[in-house]
């Protein structure tokens, strides 16, 4: 099944956006404003539903025209894609996403034709399907590990690297007793947020999210 | 491939002269055309990549300029634009791409590059301080002739003298002067190691075009140069980047960790950068240092990595393994091949040896200078992927422990066997060994190029 | 409204076919999804988190009524949706490096398409047909697929060590702990904020 990889789904979604031209601005630059203020860290309602690795939201103004002697041709309705790597089956997944962020979802698809809301679960499911692409090659490097699997193995890592860089040379018998202490903090930790940044470090890199 | 004609190209490019000492000039023109008439003396002194047939010369003369410096020349501005951006922006503005925050950061930088005033860059090399100083006197002599040019405050450097002798040794110890790779036409005693890895596991010279300009580099094309072509052939571009070392934190920290680790302080040491002191690489000695194998140009950098992949022998993240990947990034080397260098350089200041006192405020380290065709595609990308940043070689954010702007976080780990004398071992809280005090880009031009200069003969059309 | 979030990069891109050339391609497709040991280049080229290709034929574009007009489109699309580490310059230069048959395969059925070698006009494409994102979401803004990978191994051997470490005394238990770091070793590369773009 092209769609899956593993545990991973490649959801593809384009929804045709409402063609109006009494509407100011039009619908495609109010799903662009929108989408320009939604937060992408912790508070993305991707980090806020269950599931999802990796996402994005795209309007798709036209095909492209890359020149002669190729023909220029346009499409009818501008197009909202929906790509999203994302963990299990895609009811659930969708359901997830009705459930926990059915505001944002509604922000967004509402200038979609023919969106029925998140309110009503199965008509937002199917007009999902409607709009579905088949992915027809999909490529994962990690396709076997949940997102909450995921975010528990980089906190591991993490506090792992500590461990090891403070605990040279000890003898064995503390090392064992640290380190039985060490694995016990480690699981009763709570896994770390999706989206999140971690730490603000002193050395500023200029990166894109500081 | 068509020859090199070797005199149209200075000599500064196609070979370290291996002279001990050097004077580096840098100067700031006021006026254009008596800036022209500066160089159009100049040149009778700049030496070529003609060979030596009577022996080195007693001393030798090259010379680059910023943009702002081709800019001061008048060149014209379709020429000016048609530059690549990071050399139209110079070092300084591109301080966050390479990491050159913090103690890096240019507020922080010596004169003359705190301003940018910094038009050329005239290199002179010498074999005594005699001839360097009647070099200069000439030089000078001209300046003051022309009145084509200001002098900023200058930068000397030499070699380590050890016993009397002059040596490639730099000032944390480490023996230095292997890995300039080998190019297609330019004539030296190619070493294995040096070049490009073939399928056959032989080395072969690089595309010339990842050094010179005008000619085809490894993607199979010509690199982007300035217009017109006659201005950009045969000459290069140049990083020039004034690397203060912090000895005595060096020490300190080597003192400190050497106890907690099994190999002892000499293996550690060697550890950070893959070479012991002696220069013997750990790859092919992990145990001991081996001056038979340094000292052999057919073995001192004639190894790969591809039967190290833990990293047990030569630390995954060594200095030399982190700028020269080889094959350690599988696929034969092939994504390596437009990364490399040609460094030039000396240090500077007093060598102290080991046990003597010594404090990191005194001025001591080295003038790295990097050749390459495109400086965003080769050293920029060296800087900032491989050195402070370690995804390639799937070090995640760590950074090379000798040159990382680390700021007393970060990590190096040395990776290791079940033996007693190589063990696992981690070096936290860095400390920065190497501070950046200065430098810029500079463009180092033809001899047809710079007689076009000092001629006002440049045409973009 | 950026293409960039954290250490990833969102490329998207759309080329046209024509319709007789999809199913070329679909063929290709069939076969890489078979073929384990074509990916495996793909799987070394360890920078690609995810990455899709979507076959769009003109008459499948997604029509609910509701006023919508049809698509009347004489050529099919190939969609490509990436999401990678490290800079464009990097991720092309990387591709046209080591995997150029493999995209030749892919994309020269999309018209006008100049090749992936040499590498400047296959840039100078590929800006042509990237559209940018609107809204990128990422759980690990400050990992990448190789500290993704590194994760999972440490966290496997951490586990594996712990069920081990149970039974043991000291003496035995260090030596436990000796192959565990080891095994981790190579895998504890820091995360944090990518390079600055260039």
């Amino acid at each position: 099944m092209p769609n899956k990889n593993g545990n991973v789904y490649g959801l593809t979604i384009l929804s045709p956006i409402i063609d109006d031209d009494k509407a100011t601005p039009s619908h495609d630059l109010q799903i662009r404003r929108y989408l320009a203020t939604l937060p992408t860290g912790e508070r993305s309602p991707f980090a806020l539903a269950p599931g999802t690795h990796l996402a994005r939201l795209v309007v798709m103004d036209d095909v492209i025209y890359v020149g002669m002697p190729a023909c220029e041709e346009h499409l009818e309705s501008k197009y909202l894609v929906f790509e999203s790597n994302c963990d299990g089956e895609l009811d659930n997944y969708l359901n997830g996403l009705a459930a926990s962020v059915s505001e944002q979802l509604d922000a967004i698809w509402s200038h979609c034709v023919g969106y029925p809301g998140a309110a009503n679960r199965q008509a937002f499911i199917d007009y999902m399907k409607a709009c579905q692409i088949e992915t027809t090659f999909f490529f994962a490097a990690v396709n076997d590990k949940s997102v909450s699997e995921t975010l528990r193995a980089l906190q591991t890592q993490h506090a792992v690297a500590d461990f090891i860089a403070s605990h040279q040379g000890m003898d064995p018998a503390r090392l064992q007793a640290e380190f039985a202490q060490f694995v016990a903090e480690l699981r009763s930790a709570p896994v770390p947020k999706a989206g999140s940044m971690g730490q603000p470090r002193d050395i500023k890199t200029g990166g894109r999210n500081e | 491939m068509s020859k090199l004609n070797e005199t149209d190209i200075q000599g500064f490019v196609l070979r370290g002269y291996n002279l001990p000492l050097a004077r580096y000039l840098f100067l700031h023109f006021e006026d254009a055309s008596r800036a022209r008439t500066l160089i159009g003396q100049l040149l009778h002194h700049v030496t070529t990549g003609q060979r030596w047939d009577g022996g080195k010369p007693q001393s030798t003369v090259n010379i680059a300029f910023t943009h702002q410096g081709l800019a001061a020349l008048e060149l014209p501005d379709a020429t000016l634009l048609s530059f690549p951006v990071e050399f139209q922006q110079g070092m300084k503005k591109r301080a966050g791409i390479l990491g050159d925050t913090g103690l890096n950061s240019p507020e922080r930088w010596d004169e003359p590059w705190r301003e940018d005033r910094v038009h050329a860059w005239l290199g002179i090399n010498a074999q005594s301080p005699a001839a360097l100083d009647s070099r200069c006197a000439e030089i000078l002599g001209l300046l003051q002739a022309t009145g084509g040019a200001v002098m900023l405050p200058s930068q000397d450097a030499a070699a380590v003298v050890i016993d009397g002798k002059p040596t490639t040794r730099e000032h944390f110890g480490f023996t230095d002067g292997f890995g300039n790779p080998d190019y297609l036409g330019v004539d030296r005693s190619a070493q294995p190691g040096q070049g490009k890895l073939m399928p056959d596991g032989t080395w072969a010279p690089l595309a010339t075009g990842e050094l010179l300009l005008g000619y085809a580099d490894e993607a199979g094309e010509l690199p982007v140069v300035p217009v017109p072509h006659i201005l950009a052939s045969n000459g290069t571009f140049m990083v020039y980047r004034k690397l203060h070392q912090n000895l005595a934190t060096f020490r300190a920290y080597l003192n400190e960790h050497a106890p907690l680790y099994g190999g002892g302080r000499e293996k550690l040491a060697a550890k950070f950068i893959g070479r012991w002191r002696d220069g013997t690489p750990l790859e092919l000695s992990p145990d001991n240092p081996d001056l038979s194998i340094a000292h052999d140009p057919k073995r001192s950098t004639n190894f790969t990595y591809g039967a190290d992949s833990e990293g047990t022998r030569c630390p995954i993240g060594a200095h030399i393994r982190r700028v020269h990947p080889r094959d350690a990034f599988g696929f034969n080397g092939r994504l390596i091949n437009r990364r490399r260098i040609t460094r030039r350089g000396l240090p500077y200041g007093q060598f102290v040896a080991e046990g003597e006192p010594v404090s990191d405020t005194e001025e001591r380290g080295v003038i790295f200078m990097a050749l390459n065709a495109s400086i965003s595609r080769q050293f920029e990308f060296v800087q900032q992927q491989w050195i402070e940043y370690g995804n390639d070689a799937h070090l995640g954010n760590d950074k090379d422990v000798l040159m990382g702007n680390h700021g007393g976080h970060g990590k190096f780990v040395v990776q290791g066997d079940a033996s007693a004398m190589n063990p696992p071992f981690i070096c936290s809280k860095l400390p920065n060994f190497v501070e950046l005090r200065g430098g810029d880009y500079f463009f180092l031009p033809s001899i047809t190029a710079l007689g076009m200069i000092a001629m006002d003969l440049v045409d973009p059309r | 409204m950026s293409n960039i979030n954290g250490k990833v990069y969102a490329m998207n891109a759309i080329t046209p076919m024509k319709p007789w050339k999809t199913f070329v391609l679909r063929g290709f497709f069939f076969l890489l999804g078979h073929i384990k040991p074509l990916q495996q280049d793909l799987i070394n080229l360890s920078f690609i988190e995810f990455a899709r290709w979507v076959v769009l034929p003109r008459k499948r574009f997604p029509y609910l009524g509701n006023g919508q007009l049809q698509e009347d489109l004489q050529y099919d699309y190939l969609l490509f949706f990436s999401n990678f580490n490290g800079t464009w310059n990097q991720y092309i230069d990387a591709f046209s490096a080591v995997l150029s048959k493999g995209l030749n395969l892919v994309w020269r059925w999309s018209e006008k398409f100049p090749g992936s070698v040499p590498v400047t006009p296959f840039k100078q494409y590929i800006a042509r047909v990237q559209f940018d994102t609107d809204y990128y979401y990422t759980a690990y803004p400050h990992t990448t697929a190789n500290d993704l990978k590194s994760a999972h191994i440490v966290q496997a051997s951490l586990d594996s060590l712990c069920q081990n470490a149970q039974s043991c005394d000291p003496e035995q238990f260090a030596d436990a702990y000796l192959r565990f770091v080891l095994e981790v070793q190579s895998h504890l590369g820091e995360t944090g904020e990518a390079p600055t773009v260039f």
